[in-house]
């Protein structure tokens, strides 16, 4: 039986760093998670331009991957991944579908890895947002208060929401393969967001797609507040180091 | 990727490049149309009057909207029926329009000899090409709702917002614009512009009238009432003062009761931050008994009230469970537009004949096809759901618009990325190496 650390394939390919913190993080709590190499892609990008037989043969393809190997629980890093592989695969291949799959943040909020984190921000109080990402709040099982009991957990974190926000939120228009198109959708809504962040000082994101529209439009802007991920966020937080500090 | 593929491409780049250019139409609208929506998704609409936002007012009433429009969608056949035999029975002239052309037909029938019609503001009529068929018949058509009376006056080709369609030319635009071409010099401030309006067309619109055109906002099967909500005063004007007043839309606009169609006309009115401060519940046409008891139509408002409830691809949609077949619950409310990722980057653009947004895209590829879809920028759609989450019947436009992609690669008319991504993914299990 394989408890594998799904990465997704933006996060692995641009986000290395990220990528090592996740893993740090998930073997902190339970040194049973593994990374394979090789892993292929859940395919999220392929659902509206694949046919279903395309898409089928795929969801089958790694499917087998997953057998092959002995995958039978998933933790992924990745919001498109969590999406995708809880809507979409069970809807192809219906019960020969049987890895059990959670977002980081699920896996995260579960009481025991909470109680076992006990996270302490070293620092004076300081403020947070967190933007709901697309694919965690439209999921089969949406991700909406696991982020929020993550935040509140830690001594010294405040969650600022922001005024659009779980449900609600603004997306930041990098969805549905758009971002390499047509940019210009993320270059209003992404801005939007960051309108938003009227109080927090950072603005966490759990989605790789979001955290590069956001990073982009930070930049450009030249925005003080910082956008981080959360899994960079937490391992400052468990190392005392200053998130603030990139 | 085909070759007409790559038209379309180009054609949507460039419509972007257009809209993100200082000075264009596009540009104009797209500022507009950014303010408008932010203002909506940020909840701040009409706090003045009520407690709640639209927003948890949808959120009270979704639960039994969705149960009525399935409902409803699951009887189709037989809440039409239900509502045709009531509606006979109350004096109205009711036809059932198999498709757009044979409602066209009966249309231009009950027009007679008419050559200039009165109507209100109607998505359903250009659904129906009521619209289409009065311009090649060369029927003048009178707007009488001021936005639609502006669009007129400024020959806006554009897609604009249904809702106040021209809410985006400012007021010295117009007073600009009613001196080009009336010689009047106004004030360019609102009240001089609708002063003017009223003083110059309020008359016409009582003494004048002899055909008018409605669609409406719901009609309940229980007792064939048709409701009409309206701020101006436009429709109570042109279904009163008229010899015939033609009532034409699709059958999803019937709902079970009156009372469903009182909250599907309130939540408009939520949903749109407009007041309506008149809304009509019209169940026949004028009528007196005063003499003798015996029953005379036509006293002072319409002598004859017409309907033409199409079906076309209604029935169609339910019975082939066709891909827009969720979209049979829409109530034309309008939610879905204003947290649309891409209505709010793209305005007039990420748009069809039929208005803006997801829907009117849908109604596009339902009546002219998939290359008329990705004309109308069906790829800039992100597919965030913000549409599901607000609307109040629950229809996921986001589902409908990720099958029409579907479609659209299959007949090779995907943006090139795309294609590159999707090789990718299936050959080399990484779409961003």
């Amino acid at each position: 039986m394989t408890k594998l650390i799904y990465l997704g394939c933006l996060s692995k390919t641009r986000y290395q760093e990220t990528c090592k913190n996740a893993i740090k993080i998930i073997n902190y709590l339970d040194p049973n998670y593994t990374v394979l190499d090789d892993v292929p892609c859940c395919g999220a990008l392929s659902y509206h331009i694949g046919s279903d037989m395309e898409l089928k043969d795929h969801v089958e393809y790694v499917n087998n991957w997953f057998e092959l190997n002995d995958v039978s629980e998933i933790v992924t890093i990745c919001a498109g991944c969590y999406n995708y592989l809880t809507k979409y695969y069970s809807q192809f291949i219906g019960k020969d579908f049987k890895v059990k799959v959670k977002h980081f943040l699920q896996f995260l909020a579960e009481p025991e890895n909470l109680s076992k984190l006990d996270l302490k921000y070293s620092g004076k109080n300081l403020k947070v947002s967190y933007h709901d990402a697309c694919h965690l709040r439209n999921a089969v099982i949406p991700i909406l208060e696991e982020p929020r009991q993550i935040l509140n957990s830690i001594e010294n974190i405040e969650v600022r929401e922001m005024e659009n926000n779980k449900t609600n939120s603004i997306c930041c228009g990098a969805g549905g393969g758009v971002y390499s198109i047509f940019k210009e959708n993320s270059d209003y809504n992404s801005k939007l967001i960051f309108d938003q962040l009227k109080r927090g000082k950072i603005l966490l994101t759990a989605c790789p797609f979001c955290f590069t529209a956001l990073t982009r439009i930070r930049e450009e802007y030249q925005i003080k507040k910082s956008v981080i991920k959360f899994e960079d966020f937490i391992v400052n937080i468990m190392e005392g180091a200053d998130p603030l500090n990139e | 990727m085909n070759e007409n593929g790559k038209k379309l491409y180009e054609k949507v780049k460039r419509n972007v490049e257009v809209s993100q250019e200082e000075g264009t139409l596009e540009k104009q609208f797209g500022n507009f149309w950014k303010f408008a929506c932010t203002i909506k998704t940020r909840q701040h609409d009409l706090k003045y009057l009520y407690e709640d936002s639209s927003r948890e007012f949808v959120d009270q009433n979704r639960e039994n909207l969705v149960k009525m429009r399935v409902d409803f969608v699951d009887h189709m056949e037989s809440y039409v029926e239900q509502c045709i035999e009531i509606m006979r029975k109350k004096n109205f002239i009711v036809y059932y329009a198999k498709t757009n052309e044979e409602a066209q037909k009966i249309f231009m029938q009950e027009l007679g000899d008419a050559k200039i019609i009165y109507k209100s503001k109607s998505t359903e009529a250009k659904d129906i090409g009521i619209i289409d068929v009065l311009k090649k018949n060369e029927i003048k058509i009178k707007e009488t709702d001021l936005g639609d009376v502006l669009v007129q006056l400024f020959e806006y080709k554009l897609p604009s917002f249904q809702v106040g369609p021209g809410a985006h030319f400012t007021e010295e635009e117009i007073a600009n614009k009613i001196k080009e071409i009336y010689g009047i010099e106004l004030e360019p401030k609102a009240q001089a512009i609708v002063d003017y309006f009223r003083n110059t067309y309020r008359n016409e619109l009582l003494n004048d009238v002899k055909i008018s055109l409605t669609s409406a906002n719901a009609i309940s099967a229980e007792d064939g009432t048709i409701v009409l909500g309206e701020n101006e005063g436009n429709i109570s004007l042109i279904t009163r003062a008229t010899e015939k007043h033609i009532v034409v839309c699709g059958i999803t606009k019937i709902v079970p009761t009156i009372f469903d169609a009182i909250l599907v006309t309130k939540l408009q009115s939520r949903i749109n931050n407009v007041s309506f401060n008149y809304i009509s519940l019209i169940s026949g046409p004028s009528n007196t008994s005063d003499i003798q008891g015996t029953s005379v139509q036509g006293m002072y408002g319409a002598k004859e009230v017409v309907v033409i409830l199409v079906d076309d691809w209604r029935t169609k949609a339910a019975r082939e469970n066709l891909i827009y077949q969720d979209f049979l619950k829409c109530i034309g409310c309008k939610s879905c537009i204003y947290p649309c990722t891409a209505s709010r980057a793209f305005g007039n653009i990420y748009a069809s004949k039929y208005g803006l947004g997801a829907t009117a895209i849908i109604r596009d590829y339902i009546h002219n096809g998939i290359e008329a879809a990705v004309n109308d920028g069906l790829f800039l759609c992100t597919g965030c759901e913000n549409c599901y989450h607000w609307c109040p019947v629950s229809i996921n436009c986001s589902e409908i618009l990720k099958d029409m992609k579907k479609e659209a690669t299959e007949k090779g008319l995907a943006p090139p990325h795309l294609e590159q991504y999707k090789e990718k993914i299936f050959k080399d299990k990484n779409p961003f190496l």
